[in-house]
């Protein structure tokens, strides 16, 4: 049949009138005009019913007529378009069949595939196209489109090259080729390049000109500089050479700011310190004071940090420094207090920065007595202002060093054990103190000159409430932010630190209830209306939490659906932690993946700045963007939202019985006959389920890690709100793609590692659990989830019915004593025994797990494992309302009633307000 | 004891604090307004239920939230927070055969923490302000501001007599429900 019909790639081509009706159908396309496209397309069809490129060309405007329908909103039409897209893949498969060597149908087979986010797939399909027709520039552009956005940086770079050498005159084209050999990793030859491209340039012509192009290009090249390897032994020959070219990209530079910082951190980075604190002072008069960046930088060039330091002191967030990284010795600490604080130092010179202020204080020795003038000088002065964030801004102050690092870095104390033991929280304490007498008797500071406005005793009281927060004192901050409320009762502040203290304190429902009073005096606040909702959902009620969320989005749709839409990830993790405690997992999990589907999201959203940026030469950010997409799934939302994934299909899991509470209300709520379909619905899906439902999945997860989401995106929440589709795959095979994720994305996390051993161990990979055993030892060797998993694996071992393959058991058998040092199991629990009883702060979930080991191993009585926890008095480490409740569920079921008593008489020391235990 | 630089008014472009929910406003263009009666509303109500011995019904709140006028009902600030707030209104003056009214402050309160730094004064002053200003325009029937103060009160009767001249009017007897003594005088001032 197909002999009969001509055939572009075949060396038949259409007839004259039928050609320019082809060239009319691809026009029509081009600018979305579907219908008169199909009416042409359907035209030369009726007389050539097996052209192949008309036949694809006809799929892909059916494609795109299925897209906007599913955009649509109606249930109806939706359907249609689902039914449209799978004509469509029919008649592009068809067409292609039909003319297997022209390369149109290739094209449009990859577009095809690219309109679902199928790159992989696509990628190849534009290869075959481009066999067929090599100079095809669109192909090409489009190709290396998907190759940087799948990140085959090689395909990228060998696509760029071809790129180039077709059309050696475009600028995108230098710059592509460029960037693509410099994410390949070698920055020297993509200098090379964008030098012969500056060669290829007239003198004095718009490139060579000061403007916002040329001035990003020049800096583009000067990172690159740095990052070369350079021809001197110790490694630096780049940055000097990036150093030098400065000085000649100086004039074209309009990006002042980011030519002095790159100089700075060159500079530093080859010890020229003198020259870098000249630097420094430039960057001050600019106005830089207030950035803690250009402050670490001063610092190490005023105590001459190696190379690593600077690195590292150059990436620091927020407020930190140098003195925020790591332990100083005294001889530094007066070389920096004489730069800050001194008579010619940066706190004269630059008397109205805050920044300086703040960082003198930092510096200067918690434990002298011009610490505590300096400190007192600040507080007043905050206080009599009325500076609510004053206690989170102090807190920076309670450094320690960090157990973790043994002694080479520094952390903030977060504890209230270790808050309350540190000198800068005491110190604040006894300040606070002092001036709460001072000012509710005469109006005035300890010190006493003047007088004080009456809001002055109010934020005292306020910032002596927090200090009690910090060291876990409920009860009595609770008194103190009572007095504030009586005093001013506009001030929504009072109401929030009242809710958090009843939250942590154990009265989630009164904390929600008060918070909601602070809401209803500012009514504008997107803020505190944000916090009240999170409360809300944190005290179990949803609706309440609904209602005031609902407040601040848009009045059309649901609340929900524009709440997806913003991508608005902190209410769907609260919301989804709700579920998961009301034991609703299904619809939890469709919460978490929510979630993960904005991560995909942001993902996809790179894909049109590949074009974008280099039109636009902003390739310093856009390498940013890159590397920024690279890291995408270690960022802390996604973190939580897999880590709880995988918790759930774990749990359930292990406890099968745990969805049919999940279930039934479901059905309850329907009609018989709806019933029945979506039993019958389930039951398929189950059987789907077993046989391969979950290897679809896989494959479509691997394409590029997004699916269907985007296209289907704003009713991606709506087909499956009950999360039965979820519940239907593959558990393992579920947890064990987030666990991997996390594992590769988070790998410094213990708990990313205590996920992908628990996951492991349930699949029968012993050696992997082992792995992540190990990763978890090298993070910290002390930690609970470590221990409990060592003994988990140690009675695996014993209690498994197969063994695995012989290499595997050997490496087994060799590397698993060392977690335990060499010890056998018992002696390693009992070491942990000792070190429980011998360090009174060791952490309840430690002591908890310690407990569990000593009862499942029978290394002691039940009384010894209630000891355990109980001699701690609850006066240790990690000690919050969720690690009490875990120990008390252990101590009820083996301490009965007494250890229970006992336990509960602590808890009620420690949180005063406690409801629901 | 000293004066506090207190900031009035519902708007007032010196304050940024105060100004926050008007900067907030481009959220939702449509709820502003009724939010921030609502949250007037609140606020009001706070001072109000700190400040005095009669507790008013909603219905008070809600005509305050609807009718207020930002000359005639304001708020006090310091350093960002609600202090002290005055509501008055325009009202006829009864049986008055031409017509006239009068300013009548309904209520006027600062929190106990803050009095005794000319607040209060600073709050009557401005309604008077505003009459001064508006007295040949938008208040030119108003002949007078009148208020009711409880019979024990001295405090009060002192304030409005010593400091800005209002004279001790008839004894109104049984005004109050709740509170004892339940009668109070009134006071005015002729405005012209």
């Amino acid at each position: 049949m197909s002999s009969d019909n001509p055939q572009q790639g075949q060396g038949r081509p259409l007839p004259k009138k039928e050609q320019d009706l082809f060239k009319n159908v691809v026009k029509f396309y081009e600018s979305k005009n579907y219908k008169k496209g199909m009416k042409n397309a359907d035209q030369i069809l009726k007389r050539f019913p097996n052209h192949g490129e008309t036949l694809c060309m006809k799929g892909l405007i059916l494609n795109g007529m299925a897209i906007s329908a599913v955009g649509g909103s109606k249930d109806k039409k939706r359907e249609e378009g689902e039914e449209m897209k799978k004509e469509a893949v029919e008649l592009v498969k068809r067409g292609l069949m039909m003319d297997m060597r022209s390369h149109v149908c290739w094209h449009v087979y990859g577009l095809l595939h690219r309109s679902s986010q199928n790159y992989t797939e696509a990628i190849k399909a534009y290869k075959q196209a481009l066999r067929i027709d090599e100079e095809n520039l669109q192909i090409l552009r489009d190709m290396s489109l998907l190759q940087i956005q799948m990140r085959d940086l090689i395909g990228f770079k060998e696509t760029r090259l071809r790129i180039l050498t077709l059309r050696p005159s475009s600028k995108v084209h230098w710059l592509s080729y460029a960037l693509s050999v410099h994410v390949n990793g070698d920055a020297e030859a993509a200098v090379g390049i964008l030098d012969s491209y500056f060669g290829t340039l007239e003198e004095g012509c718009e490139e060579f000109q000061k403007n916002f192009e040329s001035s990003e290009l020049a800096l583009y090249k000067n990172q690159l500089l740095s990052e070369t390897k350079g021809e001197d032994e110790d490694g630096l020959g780049g940055v000097k050479k990036a150093l030098e070219h400065l000085d000649e990209i100086e004039n074209v530079v309009v990006d002042q700011t980011g030519w002095l910082k790159a100089k700075l951190s060159y500079q530093l980075q080859l010890g020229k310190f003198e020259d870098a604190k000249d630097t420094v002072f430039i960057l001050f008069e600019r106005g830089l004071t207030e950035e803690h960046r250009v402050h670490g930088a001063y610092m190490c060039a005023l105590l001459k940090c190696d190379r690593a330091t600077c690195l590292e002191v150059e990436k620091m967030k927020g407020t930190g420094t140098l003195v925020t990284l790591r332990p100083i010795s005294e001889e530094e600490r007066n070389i920096l207090l004489d730069a800050y604080g001194s008579k010619h130092g940066l706190s004269k010179l630059y008397p109205r920065s805050n920044g300086i202020k703040r960082i003198h204080i930092t510096i200067l020795p918690t434990n002298g007595e011009e610490f505590k003038t300096a400190i007192d000088k600040y507080c007043q002065k905050q206080i009599t202002k009325g500076v609510p964030s004053l206690g989170a801004d102090l807190s920076s102050l309670y450094l320690m060093e960090d157990s973790l690092s043994s002694g080479s870095r520094l952390m903030l104390a977060a504890d209230p054990l270790d808050v309350k033991a540190h000198p800068v929280h005491v110190l604040l304490v006894d300040l606070i103190e002092a001036y709460i007498t001072s000012l509710s008797s005469n109006n005035s500071f300890p010190s006493g000159d003047g007088e004080c406005p009456p809001s002055a005793l109010l934020w005292a009281w306020y910032l002596r409430s927090i200090l009690h927060e910090q060291v876990a004192e409920y009860a009595q901050g609770i008194t103190l932010i009572n007095k504030c409320i009586d005093h001013t009762p506009t001030a929504v502040d009072f109401y929030e630190l009242k809710a958090r203290l009843l939250e942590a304190g154990g009265d989630i429902q009164q904390a929600a209830d008060v918070i909601d009073a602070g809401r209803d005096l500012d009514h504008q606040d997107r803020y505190i209306n944000n916090q009240t909702t999170k409360t809300f959902l944190r005290a179990g009620r949803d609706e309440d939490a609904k209602k005031r969320i609902a407040l601040f989005t848009r009045e059309q749709g649901t609340p929900e659906q524009y709440l997806y839409d913003m991508q608005c990830a902190w209410y769907e993790l609260e919301l989804a932690d709700l579920l998961r405690r009301k034991g609703e997992f299904g619809r939890s999990l469709r919460k978490y993946m929510a979630v993960v589907k904005h991560y995909e999201d942001y993902h996809e959203d790179q894909f049109d700045f590949h074009s974008y940026c280099i039109r636009k030469v902003t390739m310093r950010a856009y390498c940013d963007l890159l590397r920024f997409e690279d890291d995408l799934w270690g960022l802390p939302n996604y973190g939580r939202a897999a880590e709880e994934i995988v918790k759930i299909y774990l749990y359930i899991h292990d406890n099968p019985s745990a969805l049919e509470s999940d279930a039934e209300p479901d059905y309850s709520k329907m009609t018989p006959a709806e019933r029945k379909k979506a039993k019958n619905m389930a039951r398929k899906k189950k059987n789907a389920a077993g046989k391969g439902g979950s290897k679809s999945d896989t494959k479509s997860n691997s394409n590029g890690g997004s699916g269907n989401v985007k296209k289907s995106k704003p009713h991606a929440i709506d087909e499956d709100p009950s999360g039965k589709e979820l519940l239907a795959l593959n558990y393992l095979d579920e947890a064990k793609k987030y666990a991997a994720i996390l594992a590769r994305h988070s790998p410094k996390s213990v708990s990313s590692w205590a996920l992908q051993y628990d996951v492991s161990v349930r699949r029968g990979k012993m050696l992997m659990g082992l792995q992540s055993l190990f990763k978890m030892k090298s993070i910290d060797s002390n930690c609970h989830q470590l221990f409990s998993r060592v003994v988990d694996f140690s009675r695996r071992l014993e209690s498994r019915s197969s063994k695995c393959h012989d290499t595997s058991e050997e490496i087994i058998s060799a590397e698993f004593p060392k977690l335990m040092g060499g010890k056998t199991l018992s002696e390693f629990v009992n070491s942990a025994i000792e070190r429980v009883k011998s360090d009174a702060a060791t952490d309840l979930p430690m002591r908890t797990a310690v407990a569990k080991a000593i009862v499942t191993l029978g290394e002691g009585s039940a009384p010894d494992s209630l000891s355990v926890i109980l001699d701690s008095k609850l006066n240790c480490r990690c000690v919050n309302v969720d690690s009490c409740r875990e120990a008390l569920e252990f101590i009820a079921s083996v301490g009965g009633d007494s250890g229970k008593g006992q336990f509960q008489a602590l808890l009620v020391t420690k949180f005063p307000f406690l409801k629901d235990f | 004891m000293g004066k506090l630089s207190v900031d009035f008014g519902m708007i007032n472009s010196d304050n940024i604090e105060q100004l926050q929910p008007y900067l907030c406003s481009y959220i939702i263009t449509k709820k502003t307004n009724e939010n921030a009666q609502q949250q007037q509303q609140q606020q009001l109500k706070k001072i109000n239920q700190a400040c005095f011995p009669v507790a008013y019904g909603d219905s008070f709140y809600r005509d305050m939230a609807k009718k207020s006028d930002e000359n005639l009902c304001k708020f006090a600030y310091y350093s960002g927070l609600a202090i002290g707030a005055i509501c008055t209104r325009v009202e006829p003056i009864p049986d008055d055969p031409n017509g006239r009214s009068r300013l009548y402050i309904m209520t006027i309160g600062v929190l106990a923490a803050y009095r005794n730094h000319g607040i209060g004064s600073k709050m009557v002053e401005s309604i008077m302000e505003y009459y001064e200003n508006e007295k040949d325009g938008k208040l030119s029937t108003v002949d007078e501001i009148m208020v009711h103060t409880q019979t024990s009160n001295v405090d009060a009767m002192k304030f409005y007599m010593d400091r800005f001249g209002f004279e001790k009017g008839e004894l109104v007897e049984n005004y109050y429900k709740r509170i004892d003594p339940p009668h109070c005088y009134i006071l005015r001032k002729k405005l012209r």
